[in-house]
């Protein structure tokens, strides 16, 4: 016998990512779906974040590993309730692990939910976790042909955070090219030109966070 | 590997609702945005179906080009892996219409009456059980 169907396959993890969302706003929550390759600077750009944004505005953090708890260590030093996700080998977060953690934390007087999703620059781009922005990372030491490589991280991001620009001069860096391949994946999203190491672009980056709350978390 | 397990999942489901003792066959359409390597899903699915119903189905998979609306002019066009400018107004501001999509389109089976699956003459072969 022979079935027809048509069943999408991402139904199941992009009707948790909706009820995430609708989780969310309901607290008035704006959540951010964090990506990059590994060691671009993700738990470092929210180290530096979550005060920045100063105690008014309280964050939380979920974060996705393959192994250890060493991120949450981390960001735990910091005023901010902190979420570990091990995937056990998983190569990105889905949105059950996601609702998972929401359903651990005190959503009563959060601004933000950053989703720190696991270092890779290909499956994360292709799953909903309930998120109402995606941030895109990439770093100096990385190489300028990111974006030309991993196009599908980056057309769907609202914004772009280019990390470690402090690097540029030490390293063969052209950020002419990042831009020119940007110009053919993504024109809206703003490109924030960051070094958490000197602090640079930071308050351009928290501005933007506060606006995308500000415009409202749908 | 998540999207084996979330086929597998669907599979059986579909399976037990016809009475289906095993699948033999199922198509699958996945938008090229996807990057799926076939030979990447066949191996998910061979280790994410063991021990199913689904166990040993051939993967009839299907790549799909992808197209986009553009949020600026609202044109939609097709669109290529490594740009997503749009020739209308020259913008990379695109919304995916296709191309991001994993959909499970058929499923081939064995009936509980030993229905071999491919057509109605298939099931004429078997019948009389």
């Amino acid at each position: 016998m022979k079935i027809n169907v048509v069943k999408s396959v991402l139904e199941a993890n992009d009707a948790v990512a909706q009820a995430n969302r609708g989780r969310l706003d309901a607290a008035g929550i704006l959540a951010l779906n964090v990506t990059s390759a590994p060691g671009s600077g993700k738990t470092s750009l929210l180290e530096a974040t979550i005060p920045a944004l100063g105690e008014a505005l309280a964050s939380a953090v979920i974060v996705g590993d393959l192994q250890t708890t060493r991120d949450a260590e981390r960001l735990g030093r910091l005023a901010a309730q902190v979420t570990q996700i091990n995937t056990e080998g998983g190569c990105h977060l889905s949105a059950a692990q996601v609702a998972e953690a929401l359903a651990g934390l005190d959503l009563a007087d959060l601004a933000f939910v950053f989703i720190e999703n696991v270092g890779n620059m290909v499956c994360p781009a292709g799953f909903d976790l309930g998120e109402h922005a995606r941030v895109a990372m990439l770093s100096v030491p990385e190489g300028d042909d990111k974006v030309a490589k991993y196009p599908t991280l980056f057309q769907p991001a609202d914004a772009i955070v280019l990390n470690k620009i402090d690097l540029i001069g030490v390293l063969d860096y052209d950020t002419s090219r990042v831009y020119d391949d940007l110009s053919k994946v993504n024109t809206s999203a703003p490109v924030i030109e960051m070094s958490v190491k000197t602090g640079q672009g930071l308050s351009e980056w928290t501005d933007w966070l506060r606006a995308r709350r500000g415009a409202g978390a749908g | 590997m998540s999207i084996a397990v979330e086929l597998v999942r669907q599979l059986e489901a579909v399976a037990a609702e016809n009475g289906m003792v095993r699948v033999e066959a199922f198509g699958v359409t996945a938008g090229a945005l996807r990057g799926i390597v076939p030979e990447a899903l066949d191996l998910a699915f061979e280790a994410a179906s063991v021990g199913t119903r689904a166990e040993g189905a051939r993967i009839d998979l299907e790549i799909v080009q992808p197209r986009a609306h553009c949020r600026r002019c609202g044109m939609e066009f097709a669109i290529a892996i490594d740009s997503f400018l749009c020739p209308g107004c020259n913008h990379a501001d695109a919304e995916m219409i296709v191309g991001n999509e994993i959909i499970l389109t058929t499923v081939t089976g064995q009936g509980p009456e030993g229905d071999d699956g491919e057509d109605q003459r298939g099931q004429e072969r078997a019948g009389g059980q």
